[in-house]
Parts: structure tokens; sequence; C-alpha cells
């Protein structure tokens, strides 16, 4: 395995706001990479310190390239889709295809075009008379249609609809990824890429909170529903986060001992969305 | 970098339209008014419009010095048109981008933020003049046929009486020189509105020329002097690019003799002088450390 992305003891500094605190993560070529965490956690900052958009300290390289210093060198082997990076509305879509064209080596106009055929998105259309939906299509398009090694993603359906939503991700992992590409992807909508991706990290407050693979999530945390006497038993085995549902208590155990907690009640492994609110709750108490 | 630098201009092009679209309105109105006999001339003491000098007896000499007058009045509001649009241009070329919230879009293409300001600079210095001096040569011509159809209508001799004076190619020669040496003079107050465009989260405009007012008004309460005030007015009315006269003086009538020398507009311009002098390198020396911080905003300055 290669590493795509290297952090070592990564920070960036706004005046006294630490956004990112001293960072450390790799990830590994052909990996789609979760990244969580609550607003004002430095997950933008942190992708922006990827995407060479903002400088930082310590040590950080992406595919081999200093991300701030080589960053034309670097756009040409990354793509990222960002809420904030929003699409020109002025354009017309044919004219950004040829911009992209002239200015991207690694730019294919007839997969783009393919892929576009596909969509309701217009050649002639300028990007102020595409919907929401259809801009994002766009963008997924035409980042498809580039061959680049890493992806960022940072909210990208922000604002769509379910169906756009579904689509978006499907269109990704059946169009893009070919187990070659890499995708670091941010959201807020958990449950929607739950399934999509191979590894997770947590942020919050600047840091690292949990760095972990899918698989290997399901074998180290559990979660377990149990009711009166048997709650009470099974917080004896230091549950690091506990809620209650239906008056019973839901509680969420790191490297504990499965076979015995099952003997307290239903036991499975957690969603990510409810791991992520235990261990940034877990860590708040 | 070549490849990346004409798609980018011609992402200017496609972004900013004013930049064809205002020459365009300038010819259609000018060609309208000349049509309509609004464009008249008061040159020499004489009012000569189309009629009259079609008609009239005037000489060789002074029938070339009228037309070079009729085709420099054109060029002189193009001139003004393009100043105009260079301000609003270059006022606008950074900041639209942050505006719109797509300068994280554009950054996310593999083109550096000096390939990007730089095409932003020659857009403003070069695309700008260049596109002025197209439309001039298109708006003569233009002109010239249709005051040769509405001549050869009155029965008139087009071809001797408009043609052969007017002087073509020594105008648009002249043309072509000071619409490429202007931005050269012009620069540091282009490479400032870039730097501004840059920079400001607001009102481009007023933070542009805000300090141009201020500074010598400051300068004269603190310092009794007005140099600021002269520098920049020297800059703008004055170019030392014209021999003896500065750019307004050359038709004003107390100092004009008439004469086959004074009527070649390219006899006026000192290549020379504008080439040698320090105020025009100085001047591109400050251009270019504006636009280097202009680089340098766009590249450290985080947008979150």
């Amino acid at each position: 395995m290669t590493s795509l992305v290297t952090a070592r003891g990564v920070s960036k500094r706004f005046g006294d706001i630490l956004a990112v605190d001293n960072v450390s993560f790799e990830i590994e070529k052909g990996k789609i990479m979760g990244l969580i965490g609550p607003n004002g956690a430095g997950k933008t900052t942190l992708l922006k310190a990827l995407l060479g958009l903002t400088d930082c300290s310590g040590e950080l390289s992406v595919l081999g390239l200093d991300p701030f210093r080589q960053r034309k060198e670097l756009m040409q082997n990354i793509c990222f889709i960002a809420d904030v990076a929003v699409l020109p509305r002025w354009i017309r879509v044919s004219q950004l295809l040829d911009f992209i064209a002239a200015t991207h080596p690694n730019f294919s106009m007839s997969h783009a075009q393919e892929l576009l055929s596909r969509t309701k998105v217009r050649h002639d259309a300028k990007v102020r008379q595409l919907s929401k939906g259809m801009v994002t299509q766009l963008h997924l398009s035409i980042i498809t249609a580039i061959d680049a090694r890493l992806l960022v993603l940072d909210e990208p359906t922000l604002g769509l609809d379910i169906i756009f939503r579904k689509e978006f991700y499907g269109n990704l992992l059946n169009d893009y990824f070919d187990g070659e590409r890499t995708i670091l992807i941010t959201t807020h909508q958990v449950e929607e890429i739950e399934n999509l991706l191979t590894d997770i990290m947590f942020i919050n407050d600047g840091r690292i909170i949990l760095d972990t693979t899918m698989d290997s999530l399901a074998e180290r945390y559990s979660e377990l529903m149990a009711s009166g006497d048997n709650a009470d038993k099974a917080r004896g085995f230091g549950p690091i986060f506990e809620r209650d549902v239906f008056g019973k208590t839901v509680m969420l155990f790191e490297g504990a001992d499965r076979e015995r907690l099952a003997g307290f009640g239903e036991l499975h492994t957690p969603s990510v969305a409810d791991l992520f609110v235990a261990k940034i709750k877990g860590a708040a108490a | 970098m070549i490849g990346n630098q004409l798609a980018l201009i011609k992402r200017e092009l496609w972004e900013h339209r004013a930049i064809y679209i205002t020459p365009l309105v300038i010819a259609v109105v000018m060609s309208l008014m000349s049509l309509t006999g609004q464009v008249t001339m008061s040159a020499f003491g004489q009012e000569v419009d189309l009629a009259i000098f079609g008609a009239s007896n005037v000489g060789e000499t002074e029938r070339r010095a009228a037309m070079t007058a009729f085709l420099v009045i054109f060029t002189s509001v193009f001139a003004l048109g393009a100043w105009i649009l260079m301000i609003f241009y270059s006022l606008d070329a950074l900041y639209a981008e942050r505006k719109d919230k797509s300068i994280l879009f554009w950054r996310s293409l593999p083109v550096t933020d000096s390939e990007t300001i730089i095409s932003k600079l020659l857009t403003a210095a070069l695309v700008i003049p260049l596109m002025t001096f197209a439309f001039v040569v298109v708006t003569h011509l233009l002109n010239l046929i249709l005051w040769s159809v509405w001549l050869s209508i009155q029965g008139g001799d087009a071809g001797h009486l408009l043609w052969s004076a007017a002087p073509l190619f020594d105008n648009w020669a002249a043309t072509l020189v000071v619409v490429i040496a202007m931005p050269l003079w012009l620069s540091p107050l282009i490479g400032w509105f870039l730097f501004v465009s840059a920079f400001t989260k607001r009102s481009p405009l007023l933070i542009a020329f805000l300090p141009i007012f201020v500074v010598p008004m400051l300068e004269k309460m603190l310092f009794r002097t007005t140099m600021f005030w002269e520098a920049i007015f020297v800059r703008s009315s004055t170019p030392p690019l014209f021999k003896g006269i500065d750019a307004i003086g050359i038709f004003d009538e107390d100092n004009f003799q008439i004469t086959a020398d004074t009527v070649s507009l390219l006899a006026q311009i000192d290549l020379g002088k504008f080439l040698s002098s320090p105020s025009m390198w100085l001047g591109l020396v400050v251009c270019g450390l504006f636009t280097t911080a202009a680089i340098y905003v766009r590249r450290y300055r985080d947008e979150s």
C-alpha cells in the first residue's frame, strides 16, 4: 500500500484559534475516506491545507508534493468539489468545458460530453440557468472526466434533494471510482455515505479523535440496547456513551467483549452517526 | 504557459463582455451621429462638417488636416471609452471571482495565481487597447464608406475628396503606437486597481479612488506640498509621447500651423522620448510591485 496523503503534526492557526491542532494521518491509494466532524471542527481548513489553498505548519505531503508550494502540479492530479467552490454563474457549459480542456492536461472532453449527455444539462446553457442539482451533475461530470488520482469532496450534496443525492453517490461509485482512484469526502449526511466508505476519520476541535477502517470499526465498537438491571450491569463495562430510547438504554462500548455484552440485551454494530455523536459528546462529558 | 494565457484571456472576454460591447456601442453611436451630422468640426476656425468639406474648396493640405481631425475625434472617443473600461475592468477582475465565490473553483484547476493575474494585467493593458484599435479601424472605414455613398449621391468625387485626403495609414499607425504606449504610461494605476481588486472586501471603486483624493489633501495639510497630486495629474494627462505639444494641445488652434508635417500624426510621436523617459520605466516598476502584491494576496489570503 502506498500513501497518497501523509500528514505529520499539521496545525493551522487563525489568530487565537487553532483550527487544526497537531494532526497526523495517512490516506492510502484506493481508499474512500470519510472525514466527519461537527461545524467548526476544522474539516474545511484541513481540506484546504490538503488542496494547497492555505498554508499550514507541520509536514504535509499530498501525492508526494507540498500542496501549498506545488499547487499547480498538485492540481493536475487532484480534483475537488466543495460547497464553497462554486462554478461561476456567468459561464456557459461549453465555455467551461473548453477552458478546462485548455488548462487541464488530464481532462477528457469526449468523456465529459458523454457523461453530460446522460443529464439534462445543455451545452449552450449558462450555469446560472441550471438548477442546483444540475450544477452538481455538471461539476461531477467534469471531475469524473479528469483522470485525477485524488478526489476531495467537501459537502458535495449540500442543498440537493434526495434523488440527486442518491444519484450523485451512485455516479461517483460507478463512473469515478475504479479502485485506483482515491476519494476523501466530508459531509453531515453521514448515513448516506456510510456504505461507500472504506475508512473513516472523526475530527473535533481541530483534533482527530478516530481514524480507522470501516472493517475494524465493526470489531472495535458495539452498541447495546438494554433495560433495567441489565443496563446497570452492562454499565460496569464502561460504555463511552449512553442515551435513552423508548425507555431502554442504548450504550456504546469501545473494545468490549461482545460475547459477554450480548447477554445483557440486543447487540449491534453502531451506525457511524451514532458513533460520531458518542465520540463527540463522550469527549465533551 | 502560452496555451494557458490564451485560455485565460479568452475566459476574461467571456466574463467581461463589456470589453467588446463598449467599443461596439461607441462605434454605432458615433456612426449614427456622423450620419445625422452631429459630429462636426470646429477646427481651424471654420465649421467643417461632412457637407461642407465635401463641397468646399479648401486646399489639399487643409482637407488632409480636416480629415485627420475628423478621424482623431472618433479615435479619442474610443480612447476615452477604453480608459474607463480599463479602470472598471481592472477593479472588477479579482473582485468578481470572490464576490461570486468561484475563486476556489478557478484555483482548483492547474493554473497558478501568477498566470491568472498576469492574464488579467494583459487583458487590461493589451487586449482592451488592441480591441479598441480594431474598432477604431473598422469604424473609420465604415464611416468613410458611408460618407462616400452620401457624397456620390450628391454627385461628389469621394475618391478624390475623401479617400485620397484621408491619411488612414499614418493615422492608424499613430493610433496603434498610442494605444500600446498609453497603458504602459498608465500602468502604475492599472497595477493599483488590480491590487485593490484583489484585496478589498467591498466597493473597489471607492477604495481605489479615495486615496487619490485623500493623500494629496493630507500632503497639502501636513507638508504644504502637492507632489502626489502632480504625480497623478501629470501621469494621467501628459505622457512624454508627443513632440513639443501634449496630447490635448495637438489640435489647439493657437499653436497649430497647418503644414504637410503637422498633418501627419505619426510625425508628432516621439518614441525615443517615451522610451527614454525615467518616469515611464518607474511607472512600470510600480505596476510590477502592485501586481506582485495582488498575486501575493490571492495566493495567501484564506477565503473562509
